[in-house]
Order: structure tokens, then sequence, then C-alpha cells
């Protein structure tokens, strides 16, 4: 087994207006080899698999592949040299065949005067779902039927005969989140494939949050924190412990998330939830949020804390057991519904479900909470602008005036106006979701002291943190959700914050 | 509260989720032709005069201009987008084909090579329609429809308000003429049916239209000229037209923009009725032959029961709406391209 270089990365960073998503990476691939990366969400390995396969274009930097310069301008642009990655979004087409979707495109081969012969193509997809050892799946099902880890190895195996076919010096594959919908039996069998790769000298990149299935597979593992390459550690050097504290680094101060200021919760419980479930996502979720109280849910992606955000906030009703608000049973379907108890939230995407772009800030700040801005059944504008203009003053809003569109604020300032607007509708049971996510750091600060300023209002919130450090921070009490279930329940009141390391090993 | 451990994971749960759905899939696309067995059965034992061999071909002549009609536009929904330029076209491609064969108002006596030009010109609005609506990227329901009154409006410009009546025997040949039984109009849309097949199931072409209608980012990122595949497939569904448009010429042995008049809602309805989902990406021309056929049966039954004419169309609007409600999966998107 060859040990010579495939890919090199050289100083590469990747700066997104207001903040930096990559600080100077340096990374080498050999060939035959794993490497693994580690790091917490927002470290930057996303970023940087995008710049590999050309989705995204590096600030700085260079890459080198085969000791050429490299520098891929889309990903079939990649491919043709060699780069291939498995998505964490399936990107199969479900109503074609397996021999379908790992040909497409290359239909041409099979072609003989316009008809395609599916036969031949059938036998080549044996070829190539063997290549890297499978050989029970039927060339001519369609994806749509297939199980979740079935179409997981068609992705690879259709991966892999783009790029094997590219190159002869050997490709590199890079598999973000693999595992993530894989039973152990299953992942076993990936690493039966991913062995399969790098015998026939080509390197593999594994991403993962699994920190034992990356120690067990990877032969080197790059840990990223806040976008630096933190450390290499080669496989044999490599303990879950070490993995932890690189990954997670020095706890950031209390000051900045004010903790000074975290309020002890009142008695009284405003919602109660019971064993509640949505299937094939999280269940047997149990908790009770009490008034002036943050309740933070850690987890990875793949956790199920995001479709208990969406349960509670009325995107999806649950399937499984109960959620009483206020001491009401309740079952939403719709936002509406949750918003007539008294929920509401602040949505990740915040420019297609935060703000309506092509509005101005008042006419957002307002969206929630037309009945306090009405005038005998019609809107009237001057109480909207007196709204809009006493939020922009309370929360520091930066606009160039209260008719700006939305659209144009930074990402801090377009927050703000979500707050503002979550604010004046009255509700006071608030779900935050990654509420400080590409906003800078004044801005964030800001919105620290606003969720302090909302409990000691005597708002509840149930915050999915931007990162780990911010959960903790911010929060009463922190749960921990791994695999859709909740592993452990913390106590974070401000003498008794846990520490990142501990709550890490309960999420992965 | 820490989870309690029971057996099934998530990951499982997903799983036998999936399964489910998948289950419930092969009913649903079994459905039309069950239909359409029930319905047959049903007429034959309620409407005096369904199994007869003289309604069998009225059925079989009733089919054929809708059956190609439906084919042409089943590939445009299942890339999921529309063509409603089908009366305008087909109105055109009438009118123009009367005026081009032995006839009463010009000095033309193109035979058959008239029918093919007719045939060519609809082909050739498709095609157009297909490069204003990739180029531009307006959506197909803006562009079809503008085509349809502007091709209606050429249609008229053509015969200049008075109708040529065609005086080519081969178009009498063809309207009465059958071969086992079969009549001549309804295999032509049977070879429609063969050539259509064919591109659904044996071309990579065929492949794509379904891929586009699925997800059509997916399709992009491998790098396919998606747009090379839309113009392709609004060229088919314009030949199609063209070939319903010589057809209903040869049926009324004259040529006018009534001609297309009717047309896009039975076709419409039948794709629909047949499984292929307005949404696109799924069905395909044996659903359309399925739909073609219930539709059909409907229309005839209803017919020979006397039913109001007015009250046949109500009954058909009632038809689309059950089939699509039924089809549709709850929040999709339908017809965005």
């Amino acid at each position: 087994m060859q040990n010579r270089t495939l890919f090199k990365a050289e100083n590469i960073s990747k700066e997104y207006p207001g903040t930096v998503a990559l600080r100077g990476i340096n990374m080498e691939i050999n060939a035959g080899e794993v490497v693994g990366l580690i790091g917490e969400n927002g470290a930057g390995k996303s970023t940087l698999l995008k710049i590999i396969m050309g989705i995204e274009q590096p600030t700085t930097g260079r890459m080198e592949l085969h000791g050429k310069e490299y520098a891929p301008q889309n990903p079939i642009h990649a491919n043709s040299l060699g780069v291939g990655m498995v998505f964490q979004e399936q990107s199969l087409i479900q109503n074609l065949t397996v021999g379908q979707n790992i040909f497409f495109g290359q239909e041409k081969k099979y072609r003989k005067f316009g008809v395609v012969n599916w036969k031949r193509m059938y036998e080549d997809t044996k070829q190539a779902l063997a290549a890297i050892g499978i050989s029970n799946v039927r060339p001519d099902r369609k994806v749509s039927q297939l199980d979740f880890a079935t179409r997981q190895m068609v992705e690879i195996a259709k991966v892999f005969n783009i790029v094997s076919n590219a190159s002869v010096e050997g490709s590199i594959i890079l598999l973000d989140e693999p595992t993530s919908v894989l039973n152990d039996e299953e992942v076993k069998q990936l690493y039966k494939q991913i062995d399969k790769m790098r015998k026939a000298g080509n390197a593999v990149v594994f991403v993962s949050h699994r920190l034992d299935e990356v120690m067990e597979i990877s032969d080197r593992i790059y840990i990223f924190k806040d976008g630096s390459n933190v450390g290499i550690m080669k496989k044999e050097e490599a303990n879950e412990m070490l993995l932890y504290e690189k990954m997670v680094g020095r706890t950031a101060t209390g000051e900045y998330y004010k903790v000074d200021r975290q309020t002890t919760p009142d008695k009284e419980v405003v919602m109660e939830v019971k064993n509640l479930g949505l299937t094939g996502y999280f269940m047997n979720v149990s908790f009770k949020l009490h008034k002036g109280e943050v309740i933070g849910i850690c987890g990875v992606v793949g956790s199920g804390k995001e479709h208990l955000c969406a349960v509670i906030c009325g995107d999806e009703a649950h399937t499984a057991g109960e959620m009483i608000i206020k001491g009401k049973r309740k079952v939403f379907s719709d936002p509406c519904d949750s918003r007539k108890s008294g929920i509401l939230s602040i949505p990740k995407e915040r420019r297609e479900e935060g703000i309506i772009g092509s509005l101005s800030i008042h006419e957002n700040i307002c969206l929630s909470s037309y009945p306090s801005v009405k005038k005998k059944g019609f809107i009237s504008k001057k109480l909207q602008y007196q709204k809009a203009l006493e939020w922009i003053d309370r929360l520091g809003i930066k606009c160039s005036g209260i008719k700006e569109r939305t659209e144009f604020l930074s990402g801090g300032n377009a927050q703000k106006v979500v707050f503002a607007r979550v604010l004046s509708s009255g509700a006071d049971i608030l779900v935050l979701n990654h509420p400080t996510r590409g906003v800078d750091i004044g801005a964030k600060e800001d919105i620290y002291g606003i969720i302090r300023d909302m409990t000691a209002a005597g708002k509840s919130v149930i915050l999915l943190g931007d990162t780990l450090d911010e959960c903790i921070g911010l929060s009463n009490r922190i749960l921990v959700m791994k695999d859709g279930k909740v592993t452990k329940e913390y106590d974070a009141s401000p003498s008794n914050k846990p520490e990142q390391v501990d709550i890490v090993r309960y999420m992965m | 509260m820490i989870s309690e451990n029971t057996n099934l994971s998530i990951a499982e749960e997903f799983a036998a989720k999936m399964k489910k759905d998948n289950q419930k899939q092969k009913i649903i696309s079994a459905a039309p032709f069950v239909i359409l067995l029930f319905l047959v059965a049903v007429m034959g034992i309620t409407v005096k005069g369904f199994f007869t061999f003289d309604n069998f071909t009225s059925i079989l002549n009733q089919l054929a201009s809708p059956l190609a009609l439906s084919l042409g536009l089943t590939f445009v929904i299942i890339m999921g987008s529309i063509d409603l330029s089908v009366e305008g076209v087909v109105g055109f491609v009438g009118s123009i084909v009367t005026l081009m064969v032995l006839n009463t108002k010009t000095d033309s006596d193109l035979g058959l090579a008239g029918m093919a030009v007719a045939v060519l010109a609809g082909m050739a609005i498709g095609f157009i329609t297909g490069v204003i609506h990739v180029k531009s990227m307006l959506p197909s329901f803006m562009v079809t429809f503008a085509v349809s009154k502007i091709m209606s409006g050429f249609a008229v410009l053509s015969y200049k308000g008075e109708p040529a009546m065609v005086k080519e025997p081969l178009f009498q040949q063809i309207a009465q003429g059958s071969f086992i039984g079969i009549p001549v109009l309804t295999w032509i849309a049977f070879i429609i049916f063969a050539i259509a097949f064919f591109l659904e199931r044996y071309t990579a072409f065929g492949r794509y239209v379904f891929a586009i209608g699925d997800n059509e980012s997916i399709v992009r990122n491998t790098g396919i000229n998606i747009d090379k595949i839309k113009i392709l497939v609004f060229t088919w569904s314009g030949f199609c037209m063209g070939i319903a448009g010589v057809m209903g010429a040869i049926r009324i042995g004259r040529g006018e923009v009534l001609i297309g008049n009717g047309t896009l809602f039975p076709s419409i309805t039948a794709i629909v009725v047949g499984g292929t989902s307005l949404a696109g990406g799924k069905g395909g021309v044996v659903n359309t032959l399925v739909g073609v056929l219930i539709v059909t049966v409907i229309q005839n039954g209803l017919i020979l029961l006397g039913v109001n004419p007015y009250i046949q169309l109500a009954i058909q609007g009632i038809i689309i709406i059950l089939a699509v409600s039924l089809s549709v999966t709850r929040g999709k998107k339908v017809i965005t391209k």
C-alpha cells in the first residue's frame, strides 16, 4: 500500500459576511488512508468538504490533487478529477431504479439506435455494487422501495463508481455523517465497504459525530474547533477523552452569556410533556418547563432535537405521549394552534422563516401582533411606526429607518427584528431555534441580554443553542438528546454549570 | 427526564413507517385499473346497449383523439409542467391541414404530404413553446396558455373566417375505415401509444423526464442538459397535438378552430384519473391509457343513459377533483414549473 499524497490543502480560509468559517486549514490525505474529521456543529467541517467538492470557493489558500493545482469549479468538475462526496441528504432520484441512479447521465454507454439496454446496465450495476462489497441489492428495484441503509449504500456505490472511473491514481471519497441512518450491523457493512475502497489505493474522509466509529475506522483524525484545526491524532494515540478535550476546548467566560443575570425559575409549570414521541424521530421525551425558565436542548443532527422543536412549535403533530400547556392537553397540527396556546418560535432559517424580506422593518415587527396596531378596524401606520421605533431603540437595531426592507439588514439586526416581533406578540413560551446563528459577536451579546430580559419578565424559553457553550451558559436546565431519546438531564444553575466535555459524551 | 430504554430505536421506527408508506403506494397505483374493470362491469349490467359490438366500436372511435393528445401531455405533466396550448394548437393544425389537401378553398392537393406537414407544424409549435418557456423562465402554464390563444387566432386567420370543406377522398376513407374491427384513427392512436411507451421505458430521455419531475435540482447537479429535455418534451407534446388536429379535421371533414374546443379538459382528466400525479415524477403512459379508457367509458355510459350533455361536463369536473385530491400528497406543490 503506497503512502503517496493524494491531496493537500494549504492555508485554506473561508469567510462569510460577519463570520469566519475556516482559518488557515492545512490538510494532507494519502492513498489507502481513512482520514477522520471531527468537531462540533459549526466547527467548519462541512465548509471544508464543500470547498473540496467545489461547491464553495475558498477565500484564501490553495489545494493540490495528485501533485497538481486543484481548484474545482463545481461538483461535476470535482467528480471528473476523482473527488466525490456522499452527502448527508440523499441525492438519489426516488422513482428510478438502483441501476438507473448509479449510471444516471451515463446512459450513452448502453444505448443502441436510441434504445437503452437496461439489462446490460444492470449487469454493470451489480459490478459497481460489488466494488464496495454489496451483493444483495437488486439493481432493478426502485430507490423509493429501499430502506435508508440500503439507499446509503447505493449512494456510496454511485459516487465510488463515478470517481473510480475518472482517475487511475486513486480517488478521494468524502463521507458526511454516513452512519446517522445505520444500525450497528449496517455500520459494520459500511466499514467493509470503506476497507475495500482504501485497499484499492483510494482515500476516504470520514466525517462523523460518532467518536467511537471515527476512532475505529480512521488512520488519522483531524479535530476542528471554531474553524481551526486544533489537532491531528493518529489512530494509536487517540482516545475519547483526548478527542473530547480538543474538540471542546476552553469554556467561554460566564460574563459573555450574562450568567449573573440568570433568573431562578418560578414553581409554576407552564408546559409539561410526557413520553412525547414522533414516529421515526424521537420518543419518550418528558420534561416540565417552569415560568421564567430556560431549558436548553443539546444534540447532534439526527438526535431528534429539531423534530422535538417542530412538535412544540406546532409544525408537526406528535404521534405518541402528551403535551400539556398551562394545564390543558393539546395536540398541535399547525403553528396557528400553538400560537393560541401562547407558543411562538424564532426559527432557524431566518431568511425564509423568520422575516419577510420584502417587507419593511415596521411591517415585520407588527406581523405577529396586528390587533395592537389597529384603529377602528384598519391598521394604523402611526401605531406601527411607534411600535417599531420603540423596539429599534430597545434592542439596538441598526438600520437606516423603519421603512427599510428587512432583507437588507445584517444577520444580527434581522434577528433582532424577529425578536421584536416575537416579543411584542404576547407569546409567553418561546422556542428559540439557533437564535444566534450567523450573528456577529456584538449582536450576540445583545441577544443574550434580551433573553435574560425575557425570563426576568416571566417568559419561558426552550432553547436549541447554536453552540454547546451557548446552551450551557444560557440555560437553567439542559436536556441532552441522542438518537431520538433524552440521555441525560443536567441542572445548569449559575453556580453549577456542567462541563462541555461531560455533555458531549452523552451527545455522541 | 431521561427516556426509558425501549427495544425499538427511532431508526427501526422510521424503517417501519417507510415500509407502511410503500405498501400504501402499491395499492394506490393499482387503483385506476381496478376502477376501470369495476366501471365496465357496472355499465354492462345497468346500461342498456353497453355490451354490444357497435357500442364498443363507438368507444374505440371516441378514444382515439383524447388518447393521442393525452400521450403528449403525459410527458409534460410527469416532468412537473403543464401544457395548456392544446385547444389552440389542435384547432390550428386542424385548420391548416384542410387548406393543404384537396379542398373547396385553395388549389393545393398535397394529400398525405399535406397531413405530414400539418403534424410537423404542431411539432414546430411545441418546439417554440419549449424554447420560450426555457429561455424566458416563465412558468409553463403561462407560456402555453398564451400559445393557445395565439394559435387560435392564427387558425381563424388561416381560413379567414370561412372554413374550408375537405374534398380529399383519403379523409373519408380514414374516417370510416377499420382494420380487424378497430377504426383506423384508433390504430393511429395505438401506434402513438407504442412510440410513447418506448420513449418512456427504453430511452434515457424517458428516465430524465421522470427524474426532472421528481427532483430537478439533483438532476441539475449531474450536469445533464435540462433545457434540452424540456424542449424535447414540449416538442413531443406538439407532435401529439398535431396528430389530434389532423384526426379532428378528418372526423368533421372541414377545418376550423373549433376542432380544438373542449379537448383540454378530458385529456387532463384522463391523465389524472389514470394515476399520473400533477406534481410530477409519478405515473406513465400505461396509466394514461387506463385513464382515457375510464373517461371514455363513463362518457359513453352517460350518453347511452341520455344524461344532459351539460351535466356530463359537470360530472367530468367532479371526477377530476376527486382524482386529484386522492393522488396529491398533502402539502406538495403542484405544477410549479
